[in-house]
């Protein structure tokens, strides 16, 4: 019995050690980079960084990405100056494009479809419209510089909050035991593909049997049309109160959305006060082939290109162009 | 509790542990702990169904001591049917109710009579009940049949009855291999203990990797034929093939090595049945308990082969029809008897139904010949066709899904609506049967490698394989948790 638990047990830590080497050998589990909060108290990642990221059990999606001198992922650094016309894109993970190659972003496309325009990519995982506005208004001076910015949001997403404070719960991932365990590739791939997620669905199950159960009232439907409404009321003063915080410059900015997941509600009151909007909802309709990734919800290329392409039709629309400086 | 749940990689190595540490000094104690582990395994599936374990358990208990009493042919014959209504009975109710219900509905309705209300009930089919029922009774007929001394030890019956690694899916045994062992003092032997991990390791493979990866394929395939060509129907099919493969031996393969952990071996239930040269040597290699009980049990006491060849066919016919309507309540699998005891007649006719028996492919040989490797695929696609009766949901569906092969009759590539990537799907089989090929002589080793070094290769080779293809996104029972 001994030599059977001593030799399992031997043979657990060598197969571990070896799996860690495959995994790091077919590159199977991504890399994460470093984040940040700089001194203007906005979260980003360490400037100069460079990994790939990965989706999947099998590397179905395999990208490069480059976290430029500002903290970005791009293939650009962002220098706007008075003479070029410079757009930015700000928004969470789909502008921050993890799931492309940063050579093939939707601002790369951009700028291929509208040559002489530089385009930057201000995207990061999470960031909400809070996020989004501290960001710009912390960088006044570089976004004054540029001709045109597009934000992109969710409106069940990005709204819960009307006032900017630091999400601590994304830089605890830097904490000192999360950065010693991202240093085994094996363990970052088996989270990535969900093997941990029954031990942890275990202890959460263990530990909610412990707890005092709380009774669950039914929702009936026109209570939950009721929460719905107020929610939209209170995202929409969240909206209100952000720009009124940080200044909405109506003719510079314009938001990106999906009409389809968006109030009306929310909609009307963005026509009503000339708040421009770009809705990619119909396009991606229009096409026939799927404009996610298979594994995630993010935009593939195709789902990018058709973005990109609507961006550049949005500023040629607005005389957004190289020739109109 | 599945046994390629979190769940169960907790209660293993706690049952293991208590198992020979604290309970391995009576043979008593140790038997009422397996009994208690086992009723505890079945339970946290659904604890009232375990009154119907119980009341087999005991029927069967007291029906063998009361055959092994009876002086008279006839008494012996009264509690020889008690134990098989009982236990037939138990299935008919569970299982086959709501089948007779409607079949007699349907029929009736084909004389012009119309019947609006039925009598179907809701009833949740007990998991393992076909298999528990089937091992109980061969207790009863083993005696009957005077190949079997009743124990007198309640105990250790009902841990045959309920031994949690082979309750709920098989393989089927009969008390002269496993009650006799449950009988008899188990000491710690560490060679079975290493062999039974291995066998887990790569039962755990197969339904993994193989079965649990191909299954949404599969799903989608049957769930949408209509809207397919030929050669994707034709891959569905196949592909379903090494999935009830993958599924089911690789839980045999697990319940196996579970058992050898427990100083118990259970009969083999796999012998590669994809390298079968004839659809006879097929039914030996494929579910083995299975077939083994329906010999002894229905095949033989029927006469056999022994009798004149078209009393023979008959008895062949009987046992497939069963066999199928074993399998489930759903014509779909009468069908897929039907078929196969068709496939087996002319074999049977010819005389070939024996000649694989105790042999493999390319015995000792490399390579198979050109002849056997014609064999093997024509075997393959015969048993493949009869199982689009076993896959549809109904007997509308699987002649629906033929028809549509028929009728488009073209090829064009498969892609999944998720977009798997179909090209990982087809190397991991072929590597698969490559493997499978290599460890054809024996199904208890699959990692017989004379290397140290090797063999510790490909257990981390089956395990990437497994973080490879693990999907925590879908339905991880197994298929014959339904039988």
């Amino acid at each position: 019995m001994k030599k059977l638990i001593l030799k399992s047990a031997l043979y657990f830590f060598l197969i571990l050690i070896l799996l860690e080497a495959l995994v790091r050998v077919f590159h199977l589990g991504k890399d994460t980079p470093t984040r940040f909060l700089d001194e203007h108290e906005v979260e980003k990642w360490m400037p100069n960084q460079n990994g790939f990221s990965v989706t999947g059990n099998r590397r179905q999606n395999f990208s490069e990405y480059h976290i430029n001198n500002f903290g970005y992922n791009s293939y650009r650094e962002f220098n706007p100056t008075r003479n070029k016309i410079e757009v930015a894109l700000v928004g969470d993970s789909f502008i921050e494009g993890f799931h492309q190659d940063y050579y093939n972003s939707i601002g790369k496309k951009i700028e291929n479809s509208m040559p002489g325009i530089e385009v930057y990519e201000y995207g990061y995982a999470g960031y909400d419209f809070a996020d989004q506005l501290h960001l710009i208004h912390s960088y006044k001076e570089q976004f004054d510089l540029i001709d045109h910015v597009i934000l992109g949001i969710k409106f069940s997403n990005d709204l819960t909050r009307g006032e900017y404070k630091v999400v601590s719960g994304r830089l605890d991932l830097e904490s000192p035991m999360n950065r010693l365990l991202k240093k085994s590739k094996l363990l970052v791939y088996s989270k990535s593909i969900g093997i941990l997620d029954p031990p942890q669905r275990l202890m959460y199950r263990l530990i909610n049997t412990l707890k005092p159960k709380q009774s669950i009232k039914p929702i009936d439907k026109q209570e939950a049309q009721r929460i719905k409404k107020e929610e939209e009321r209170e995202y929409l003063a969240n909206f209100k109160s952000l720009i009124a915080s940080y200044g909405f410059d109506k003719d510079r900015f314009t938001l990106l959305l999906d009409a389809k997941v968006t109030s009306s509600f929310f909609l009307s009151y963005l026509k009503e006060n000339d708040v421009n909007y770009i809705d990619f909802s119909t396009f991606f309709e229009a096409t026939d082939r799927p404009t996610t990734l298979i594994y995630d919800r993010h935009w593939n290329n195709h789902g990018r290109a058709l973005i990109a392409q609507l961006i550049s039709e949005y500023l040629s629309s607005i005389h957004l162009t190289p020739s109109s400086k | 509790m599945l046994f390629n749940s979190l769940d169960f990689f907790i209660f293993l190595p706690v049952v293991f542990v208590v198992y020979w540490f604290i309970s391995y000094k009576s043979l008593q104690v140790q038997n009422l702990f397996v009994l208690a582990a086992s009723y505890i395994f079945y339970g946290l599936w659904d604890w009232r169904f375990l009154f119907l374990i119980l009341a087999s358990t005991v029927v069967d208990f007291f029906v063998g001591r009361a055959i092994y009493a009876s002086n008279s042919d006839k008494r012996r014959k009264t509690w020889l049917w008690t134990s098989v209504l009982f236990n037939v009975g138990l299935l008919g109710f569970f299982k086959y109710y709501n089948f007779f219900v409607n079949s007699w509905v349907d029929l009736i309705s084909i004389f012009g009579y119309e019947l609006k209300s039925t009598w179907t009930l809701q009833i949740i089919l007990p998991v393992g009940i076909s298999f528990y029922t089937f091992q109980t009774m061969s207790y009863s007929l083993d005696i009957y049949y005077k190949r079997l001394t009743p124990t007198r030890d309640f105990i250790s019956f009902a841990t045959f009855v309920s031994f949690f690694p082979q309750l709920v899916a098989g393989p089927i045994e009969r008390a002269s291999n496993l009650l006799s062992q449950i009988t008899a003092k188990r000491s710690f032997n560490y060679i079975q203990c290493t062999e039974g991990l291995k066998l887990i390791l790569w039962g755990l493979f197969k339904k993994v990797v193989i079965a649990d990866a191909i299954a949404p394929i599969v799903d989608d395939i049957f769930a949408n034929y209509s809207d397919y060509p030929a050669s994707t129907l034709i891959l569905g099919v196949s592909l379903f093939s090494f999935q009830v493969y993958g599924d089911f031996s690789g839980y045999s393969d697990i319940a196996i090595g579970t058992a050898k952990l427990f100083g118990i071996e259970l009969m083999s239930n796999f012998k590669f049945p994809t390298f079968s040269r004839n659809v006879a040597e097929y039914w030996q290699r494929w579910h083995v308990s299975l077939s083994t009980w329906f010999r002894h049990y229905v095949y033989i006491p029927l006469g056999g082969s022994r009798v004149s060849k078209l009393k023979s066919v008959r008895n062949i016919i009987i046992i497939f029809l069963v066999s199928g309507f074993w399998h489930g309540a759903n014509w779909t699998f009468i069908v897929w008897g039907a078929i196969h005891a068709v496939l087996y007649i002319p074999v049977f006719l010819m005389g070939r139904n024996r000649m694989y028996m105790g042999n493999v492919v390319a015995e000792n040989r490399w390579f198979p010949s050109l002849t056997e490797i014609l064999q093997i695929l024509l075997t393959f696609s015969l048993v493949t066709f009869s199982r689009v009766f076993f896959r549809s949901e109904s007997i509308t569906d699987a002649f629906g899904f033929l028809e549509q092969i028929y009728t488009n009759f073209t090829f064009e590539s498969y892609h999944h609506p998720l977009g798997y990537r179909m090209i990982d799907y087809f190397v991991l089989l072929g590597l698969f049967v490559l493997y499978e090929f290599r460890i054809r002589r024996d199904e208890r080793a699959p990692f017989k490698f004379k290397s140290g070094i090797v063999r510790f290769v490909a257990y981390t080779l089956v395990i990437l394989g497994m973080l490879l293809f693990f999907d925590d996104t879908i339905d991880r029972s197994f298929i014959y948790f339904q039988f």
